[in-house]
This record gives structure tokens, sequence and C-alpha cells, in this order.
């Protein structure tokens, strides 16, 4: 029993996740020297989250991509692409005086979701079929999507959505943003998908070694689309999130977040190769960053900063892992 | 000239974090022989090569190369002194041509920095000549077949002046002719004076190629001598340290049939194949690389379906055109390479043992964690997988152990039918007895087990019948009192 | 083989297919607008391919040797704002060499680091060099500004005035200069084509792109080879990015943001492939033509300018579909 309780043990404390804990409490400690006043107010809380949840669900369909050894830097496309369809839907079935809201918001966030589906299917299906690099067929994914977005509009934004659907991004209750339990929704759905399913199962099956995997009957192919198409479908669900929270809809919002999603499942503990990567730390990297974001931009300290130092922080966290997997080798 | 020594060994020791690779091997390697290096998986062959080539330092002893004492050898000076080591994975580049790789290391070596295409030909030339091969120069490597690469291995190491060549298990991926031309060739190098090396554990191809023989043992030299003096039964007792049980496989008389099939036949890979095998029966099949013998156990779990024939399981026509298809049908297979086709190496145990029956633990929409862990727990206690847990991944156990897991996989699946591609290769003795007992088990349960195996003696001893194929046909099915030196001699077609 | 699979296989190889698509594209393209088929097409097509060549040629040069670059685009505008932003603010000279060495150094240190992250730490090579990326724009804008300069100084302006030959339509009077700094690519092709086939540089990068482990046995220097390949990829984007502000008189902090795709595309569709080790200049000559030419003249084709991005897009996956099946075909063909 003693030594099953150790070896159960010794795989508990993910590395990983505790160095992300330790540095939000670094981020506390520092706030509380340097903006004990601005920092931990309720505002300044609710100011981030309604920021966070739409690049934590693109970043979730990051994670699974790269679980199954690939990459999706189509994410950001994807999320422009239905974020624009929404915006027309939205625009032309709400009439002047928001009559047909509710229809159009539905109808809006079923189509988002469903062309992201199909978006990321389409991604998987060239990825498996033809074998080429993910990270090619993804970057080849990105120029469509926007394209089809940029083709859309035509270039300038679709602005001047009805309120309610602005309420998604921008609303809460009890002081509680719905944006918040849309995130807490996805990420429940995301890590019963990828711990208590098959095909989450198969996900990390095909990113540990594809080859084993199709000699264990996997079909990897299907795994493949499956995943891009999971990927695609959160995409859309950014998609919403985001045209409703800038109230805009065109085909370059967002440029940042391909980097940035890749710094979180990277800061989340994915491996870079596949295989590896959990759901907590990806939701924790999430809200360390966003902690980060938000405490460089109460001591005024511009985007352009956050990507320098976001650069930074990729590598540290990829030299985190070179050295933590050097270690795990040692040691065995 | 034969007796002169090229390369002396004595008392050579390493080890590495407390394991003793080597303890104390001598070694003597004259010029112009043929030298057999054999013995078991994890014998220390690879460690003494790396010593050899300058890889590894040795921890004590003394290496000698013509007469001169080598201290803190490096693999520039081994390469210096005309030692040439052709690894199974040749290091050879699959997106240059055939000129480029065979001459590119001499260019290399001489500092060259300039390329000039005409000298890269022309030493391509004159080492094809040499070594007497034919081969397209300007094609790309990636095209030739395994024997063609392993050639222009040969080729460049002659090129950098070879005095010494030393082959790590050459014959593992060629058909049979491809041997014969292989040994033509280090033959026809003899005649010129370069040492040869070869590391080989089949007896019946050291016989056709060696002049002398060294067998070790955990790490010790345990008999070197001219091949003549050994014959089977030294040769397994020096190689196993046990004398050779005959104990062979018999099950009970049964006419149960399990498996059925009928002119099985997949173009350019094997035609014909009808084969029975009734309830309690270990079907062995062997052949050369490139005999078929691997592609009648990819056909019959669909990675490589059959084109044309009939399959009976169990009395049932069933038709095999994919892998699910397999499964569906419950056929379970162990691959050739437990590597990269039969393992997750960095997932855990529990993982590996139910990455194909993972559908049967979802209850209610959700998959069954404890259920899985007892499966995995079950199997550990029940075949015996030496581990602490079902937690550590599989990278941290030996190669019988993880072969047990790959067994385990499938048997989690409730297979009617089981094929193993080499299931004891790269595993300790101790373990291959285990795994051997396991499928006899299996066997009387009424699992239809087949063993494909280039390995005789384990399928003398565990099949009770044997498929014989050669060429894609099927050369005859026999019963096991055949013995393994006349079944190595059916092989070749002799 | 035999000679007539031989000549069919020859005539439906990557590079030749490229060709027919750009005979078909600018047949339909001459038959719907006659003017296509005027020097100043041409003229044209030279100026716009300046730049997606150079860049091209960095990037193939680091994905022969088995990786990838995509912070060239972000390490350009550093090299080309950096000396603008000196030479407005009082700092240095107003010289082509000041210029054009101060954007080398800069592309010199980016290298290095790209080197150091990617050899050294051996870090997945898109993932460090996105970082480099991020930390180049990033620390630009962080520390100097976003501003953007449209007045070129005198030295730049004088180089930007020569021209190597001005072609003059006859109906409407305009003319089509041709600058100088064409001359860059074509020597540029020129010289690397030359060290990829004849030094054991260039065949050290396709080996080490090939396997690396197979280079380390020959005696190859594998971390010195990536060290060049990033360190020539990043000082040759620099250099190009300078002569960008030079064509263009204009320098801005994000001017090349975005160019990796489209680069790393024209690559593949030129026969490079992302695993390493195969690629040839010529190769990627003919997917920087047909990438310039679909960019430039889609117009002519009829599609509008907003669907554009999109086209340019299925190209590219064409491409990349392209040479995945040309790839399995040749492995069809069987070993021997």
């Amino acid at each position: 029993m003693n030594n099953k309780e150790k070896a159960v043990g010794r795989r508990m404390p993910d590395t990983h996740i505790m160095t992300i804990l330790g540095l939000m409490v670094l981020v506390i400690i520092m706030m509380l020297i340097f903006q004990p006043g601005n920092y931990f107010t309720l505002m300044n809380l609710r100011s981030m989250i309604y920021q966070f949840p739409e690049y934590g669900i693109l970043s979730l369909g990051m994670m699974a991509c790269m679980i199954a050894g690939g990459i999706d830097l189509s994410l950001v496309g994807i999320m422009n692409f239905t974020g624009v369809l929404a915006a027309l839907i939205v625009k032309n079935m709400v009439t002047e005086e928001g009559g047909m809201a509710a229809p159009a918001i539905i109808l809006a966030v079923i189509v988002a979701l469903a062309v992201g589906g199909l978006c990321g299917a389409f991604n998987g299906f060239i990825i498996g079929y033809f074998n080429i690099p993910a990270m090619l067929v993804t970057l080849c994914g990105l120029q469509l999507y926007k394209g089809l977005a940029y083709g859309i509009t035509g270039g300038p934004a679709i602005n001047g959505m009805c309120d309610p659907f602005k309420e998604i991004a921008n609303g809460s209750i009890a002081g509680i943003p719905y944006a918040l339990f849309i995130f807490i929704v996805v990420v429940l759905i995301v890590s019963f998908v990828m711990k208590s399913t098959v095909f989450g199962n198969e996900i990390y099956f095909l990113g540990s070694n594809a080859q084993a995997a199709k000699y264990s009957g996997i079909n990897t192919l299907k795994v493949t689309v499956m995943t891009h198409m999971f990927s695609g479908i959160l995409g859309g669900c950014s998609g919403i999130l985001i045209t409703s929270h800038l109230n805009s809809a065109k085909s370059s919002n967002g440029e940042t977040y391909t980097l940035l999603s890749l710094l979180i499942v990277v800061l989340g503990g994915v491996h870079p190769d596949g295989g590896k990567g959990r759901v907590m730390g990806v939701v924790l990297a999430t809200i360390l960053l966003q902690m980060i974001a938000n405490a460089l931009g109460l001591m005024h300290i511009d985007d352009n900063t956050k990507t320098f130092i976001n650069g930074c922080m990729l590598v540290a966290a990829l030299l985190l892992d070179v050295y933590l997997d050097k270690r795990a080798a040692k040691r065995a | 000239m034969a007796d002169e020594v090229f390369l002396k060994l004595v008392g050579i020791k390493k080890s590495f974090g407390g394991v003793h690779a080597l303890q104390g091997v001598d070694l003597e390697i004259r010029k112009g022989e043929i030298h057999c290096l054999a013995g078991e998986n994890g014998c220390g062959k690879s460690t003494l090569i790396k010593a050899i080539s300058g890889v590894h330092i040795p921890d004590e002893g003394s290496i000698r190369i013509d007469g001169e004492e080598m201290k803190n050898m490096k693999p520039m000076d081994a390469i210096n002194r005309g030692i040439q080591v052709i690894y199974q994975d040749f290091a050879v580049f699959p997106n240059l041509t055939v000129a480029e790789n065979i001459a590119l290391n001499g260019e290399l070596k001489d500092g060259v920095k300039r390329v000039s295409w005409r000298q890269i030909h022309k030493v391509a030339a004159e080492a094809m000549a040499r070594v007497g091969v034919k081969i397209d120069p300007d094609i790309r490597l990636e095209r030739l077949s395994v024997a063609n690469k392993q050639l222009v291995a040969i080729c460049r190491a002659i090129m950098n002046d070879a005095r010494l060549l030393i082959l790590d298990e050459p014959t593992t991926a060629l058909t049979a002719r491809e041997v014969e031309s292989l040994w033509d060739i280090i033959r026809s190098l003899k005649e010129k004076g370069i040492a040869i090396m070869i590391v080989n554990h089949k007896l019946d191809e050291i016989y056709q190629i060696a002049d002398r023989l060294t067998i070790l043992r955990n790490g010790s030299n345990i008999s070197t001598g001219a091949i003549s003096e050994y014959d089977q039964e030294r040769f397994t007792k020096d190689m196993t340290g046990r004398d050779i049980v005959q104990q062979k496989y018999q099950p009970a008389e049964n006419k149960e049939e399990v498996l059925k099939v009928e002119n099985l036949t997949r173009q350019g890979s094997f035609e014909n194949v009808s084969f029975t095998l009734y309830k309690g029966d270990v079907l062995g099949i062997t052949g050369l690389l490139g005999s078929g013998r691997g592609e009648i156990g990819e056909a019959l779990f669909g990675l490589a379906p059959a084109q044309s024939g009939k399959i009976w399981l169990n009395g049932k026509e069933i038709s095999i055109q994919s892998v699910s298809d397999a499964i569906r049908n419950e056929i379970g297979y162990v691959p050739e390479d437990r590597l990269t086709q039969g393992l997750f190496m960095d997932r855990s145990i529990r993982d590996n043992t139910i990455a194909a029956s993972i559908r049967s633990y979802l209850k209610r929409g959700k998959l069954d964690e404890r259920e899985m862990e007892e499966a995995t727990e079950r199997w550990i206690r029940e075949i015996d997988i030496k581990a602490p847990s079902t937690r550590p991944p599989v990278r941290t156990l030996s190669g019988g152990n993880a072969q047990k897991v790959v067994i385990a996989k499938w048997l989690n699946t409730d297979p009617k039918l089981f094929i193993l591609d080499g299931p004891t290769v790269g595993v300790d003795i101790g373990a291959k007895a285990e795994i051997h007992s396991i499928l006899h088990d299996l066997a009387s349960r009424g699992i239809g087990i087949i063993v494909i195996s280039d390995d005789l003696p384990e399928l003398v001893q565990n099949c009770n019948r044997i498929l014989v194929m050669k060429d894609g046909r099927p050369s005859g099915i026999l019963d096991n009192s055949i013995d393994e030196v006349s079944l190595g001699k059916m092989l070749i077609g002799a | 083989m035999n000679n007539e699979r031989r000549v069919s296989l020859a005539l439906t190889s990557t590079p030749m297919i490229l060709i027919y698509v750009m005979v078909v594209f600018c047949v339909i393209a001459a038959i719907r607008q006659p003017a296509f088929l005027s020097p100043a097409t041409l003229i044209n097509l030279c100026r716009a391919g300046i730049f997606t060549m150079c860049f091209a040629i960095c990037e193939m040069v680091v994905i022969i040797s088995g990786g990838i670059d995509v912070s060239f685009p972000a390490i350009g505008c550093v090299a080309m704002y950096v000396p603008m932003y000196m030479y407005n603010n009082g700092m240095g000279v107003d010289s082509v060499f000041f210029f054009f060495g101060v954007a080398i150094l800069i592309g010199l240190a980016f290298g290095i680091l790209n080197g150091v992250l990617v050899a050294i730490l051996k870090l997945p090579p898109l993932i460090a060099t996105l970082a480099t990326s991020s930390v180049a724009s990033g620390g630009l804008i962080m520390l100097l500004g976003t501003r953007e300069f449209t007045t070129l100084p005198p030295s730049l302006d004088w180089l930007y005035s020569i021209n190597l030959l001005t072609y003059t339509d006859p109906a409407t009077g305009f003319k089509y200069p041709l600058t100088i700094l064409f001359l860059v690519p074509v020597i540029l092709c020129i010289v690397v084509a030359l060290v990829l086939r004849y030094t054991m540089l260039g065949r050290g990068l396709y080996a080490i792109g090939g396997d690396k482990n197979a280079a380390r046995v020959a005696g190859f220097n594998v971390k010195k080879l990536q060290f060049t390949a990033y360190i020539f990829c990043s000082v040759m984007a620099s250099a190009t990015a300078m002569m960008y502000t030079t064509l263009m008189h204009s320098s801005t902090t994000t001017a090349l943001m975005g160019e990796e795709m489209i680069i790393i595309a024209a690559c593949v569709v030129g026969g490079c492939r992302l695993t390493g080790g195969h690629g040839s200049v010529g190769g990627t000559i003919l997917g920087v033509l047909l990438i310039t030419l679909v960019q430039n003249n889609l117009n002519m084709l009829g599609v509008p300018t907003s669907w554009q991005i999109f086209a340019v897009g299925l190209v590219l996956l064409l491409g990349a579909v392209l040479s995945s099946i040309q790839a399995k075909r040749i492995e069809k063909l069987g070993k021997i």
C-alpha cells in the first residue's frame, strides 16, 4: 500500500502546474507591493474576466491539436471568419427595434460553431489524408479563412450589433460576467472530452506514437480530422466571444492571439512534440498570463511590451521543459 | 599474412552507473579474416563495438591496433586507423545521391571546402568498382532498398581506407538473395586483406561466412575459435549458458478448427497461402525476409489486406480489409518493431494496456478509470510484468516487460486469434520462456496463436506446426520433429 | 525504369506543373486583358518579386537545414526601423553603408539568438523563432515607439534613383523603371545556388536536413551549420528590409509582419520539404514567380481585390497538396 501511494504520489506534483501556481503567487505579491490599491479591486478582477475567455478557449483548441502531435495556426482565422458570419447574421436578422434578437443570436452561435468545425475538419482532412505537416496546412488555413472573412466583409469591420448580442461577452449576472460562465462550461467540456472519452484518449495516443496508434486499431485519419474539428469548434466559440466583446467583426481581429495561445499551451505544460499536456495546466497558464497582462496594464505598460514579455516567457517556458526533460531522463 | 593480428583487446571492462556491460573481454582480430561476434541480447556486443570504434572509452584494459597501444581512443582516432563501423541504420543521408553518400565523408575528412562533382563521381565509381556493386550514382538514397543502402554504406567505408570493417547485424533486413550477394562482397573484401567483424547470432549464417567465432555472454567472452570447432550444441550452450533442453511443445490432439485460411493472396507479397489452425495449435510462420512471412500477419490484421482468398475464424467466414475489420473480428497483433509500432513509450503501463480495448470501458458516456486500472493490475499479476504499479511509463521497462505490455494490450481485447511477429526480439532469456508459456496457455484455451519469426530454435521448440515461406509461396507445413539446422536449410532452399 | 516513364515523370514533376500553371495563368490573363502582355507587366513583376525572392531564399536555406524561421519579418522590421530612427534622431551618418551596415548587424544579432535557441538549446524551431519574433517586434516598439518614416535620407534616395532600365509605354507615356536593386535577388540566387551545390557548407546544410545523426557521425559540425543557416537568414532578411525601405519610401515597425506565411508557402510550392533536406534555388524561384504572379495579377483574372487573400491561400494549399502527391508518387515507384 505504502509503495503504491508513493508511485501515485510521484505523479501528482506536476512540475508545470506547481511552477504556474508559484508564478501566480509571485505576481500577487508584486502587485501587493507596487499597486495595492488598484490591483485588488472588484472592478479590476472583473475587467480581467472579460478578457481572457476568448483566447483561453482558443488555447484549448491549440492544446488539443498539439497533444495530437500537430499544431493549429489557423485558429485566429477561424475565429474571425466565424465572427464575421455571426455578425452578418445578427446584423441582418435583427430589426431596427431589436426584434428577432433571440433567434438571430441562436442561429449565429450555431452557424459559428458549425462553420468553425467544418474549417477545422477541412484542415484535419488535408493533414491526415495527404500527410502534410499540420504547421503548413494550418498556415494555409489561416490565409484561407482570413481571406474568406476579408472577402465577405470587403475589408471594413462590421460594427454595431444589437445589444443582446453585445451582452454575451460584456454582460454579467450578479456582478459575474457571462463570459466567465461560458469559459467554465467550455473548460469542463474540454476536460471531459480529453479525459473521459474514447476520442480524448485517442488524441493522446495519436500524439504519443502515431504508428503504434495505427497498430492498436485507432483510425488515425478520423482522429486527426476530429481533433482539428474540435479545435475549429472552439475557434468558432471564440469568434462569437470576440465579436460580441469588441462589438465588431473583421478579418484581422486578435492577430496576436496565435502567439499568445502557443505561449499559453507551452507554458501550461503541453509538449510541442505531442502526447503530453493537461487542461488544468492550460487553464492556469491562461489565468496567469491574464494576471500578468493586467498587472502590466495597470502599470501603464503598453501592448507591445507585453508582446515582448510574452516572447521572453515562451522561451523561458521551453527552457524549463528542456531542463525538466533532462532531469527526468537522468532519474530514469 | 592471415595470422597477423590487426586488433587486440585485452581485459576490456566498461560499466555504466554500476551496470557492468563488459567484464574483461579479450578479442583478437587478424588481418583478412572474417570474425563473427555472437551473443544473446544484452551480452555487451554493442558496447564492445563502441569501445573498438572509440565511442566509449573502456574503464580498464588495453586496445592495440597494429601493435600500437591506443590510449583514450576517440572516434576520429579509430577512423584514422582504419576502423569503420556500419551500424544497423547505416547513418546515410536519404536526401543525397548515392555518389555523394559514398564520397562526402572522405572529402569532409580531407578538409575539402569546395565540392567537385567530378571528384565525387570518380570516388563513387572507384568505390563501387572495388566493392563490386553497380548502383546508379545519381539516384537519391531514399529510393534504394535496404540492401542497396547497406552496400552504399560499405562502399563509403571502403573509401575511407577501412582495414577493419564492423557490421552490426547486417542480415536482419535482407532477403535470401541479398544475403548471398552480401557474403560475396564480404569475401572479396577479405581477399583484399580487410578484416571483417560481423555481429550475428544466427548459426546457419555464421557457418556460411565466418572463419572464426567469438561468443560473448554477460559481458565476458565465453569462447573463441575456428568455426569448425563449433557444432550446434556447443554454440547454443556457449550462447545461453545452458544445455539445450529439447522439450518441444505438443498440444493434445484436437480437431476443432479455430482458423482456416484458403488461397490467401496479396500481389507482390505472397500467394496461395492455405493453412488450418486447430484448437491448441501454435502455428509458426517462417521464411527469410521478403519471403512473405511478415506480410501474412499484416494481411490477417488488415494492415496490408489480402486481395483474394478466404478466411474462416471459428467456423465463420470473415473478410478483413482494414485494421478495424480485424479488431471487430477479435484479432490481435503484436508487430515486429515493438518500439515504433507496438508501444506508446512515454505513456503509462495502464494507457498502453487499454489502448486497443478502450471502447469497452465506456460506461454511460464516460470512461471508467477504475475498471481500466483494475484490468491493468490484473494483467500485471497474471503475466507477471515486473513494474511497481500501473503508472510508470513503458520507457522505464526492460525489453521483456515492455513486450509483455504489448501482449497484455491484446489479451485485454480478449482475442480469438493472436498473431505475433517476432515476439521475443530483444527479450532476455528468462522473459522469453515466460512469453512462450503464456502463448501455450492461450493456445490451450482455444485462442489461435500464430508466431512469425526467423528465430528457428524458438519456432522448433514452441510451435507444433511450422509454415515455411519461400519467395512469397508456402513451401510446406512441417510438424516440429524437424531440427533447426534442417529447417534453416529449407529456408534458403538447399 | 524505362525511358518513356522517365519522360512522363519529368513532364509531371513539380517544377513542370508550376510552369504549366503559370502559362495557363498568363494565357487567361492575356485573353482577358491584352495589356497584360506588355513589358510593363514584366517590370512590375520583377519589382514586386524582389523582396519575396530574397526572403524566400533566406527561408529556403533554413528549411533545407531542417528548421524553419518565422522571425525574419519581425527582424526585418527592426532592421529597417532602427537605422532610420537613429538617422532621424541625429545619430549616424547619411551613408548607404551606415544604413545597410546597421541593418546587417541587427540581423546578425537576432540570427545568433535564433541559432542559440535552436542549435544549442534544441528548442522546436517554429516555437523558438515565434518567440524571437515577438521579442523583436515587441521590444522594438517598446523601446522606440511607432513612427513612420516616409522621407528617405539623401543617400538612400540616390540608391533609389538608380535604374537598370526604364520602359516607356508608347500608348500612355507612363514610365516603368526597373531599379538596380533588382540585381540583388539575381546575384543572391546565383551565389546561394553555387554555395549549396559546390561547397561543403552547402552540402552540409542538405546533410543535416536529411539526417542530423548521420551528419554528426560523418563529421559535420551540426551546430555550426545550423547557426550558419539562421544567421544567413536573419542577415539577408535585414538587408532586404533595408531595400524595402529604399524602394517603398517607408519604414514602419510592422511593415513586413505576416510575410512569413507567403514566403514559407512559396518555398514549399517550389519543392522544399518542411522535414528538411530538400529544396533548390531553381524550384524556389518558380515558387516565388507563381506567387508573385498570382498576388499581383489576380484582378486580371477577374478576381475582386477583396478575395485575393483567399485566392492566394487556395493556391498555396493546392501547392502543398500537389507536392505531397508528388512525394507519394515517387514513393510508389518502389525501391531499387
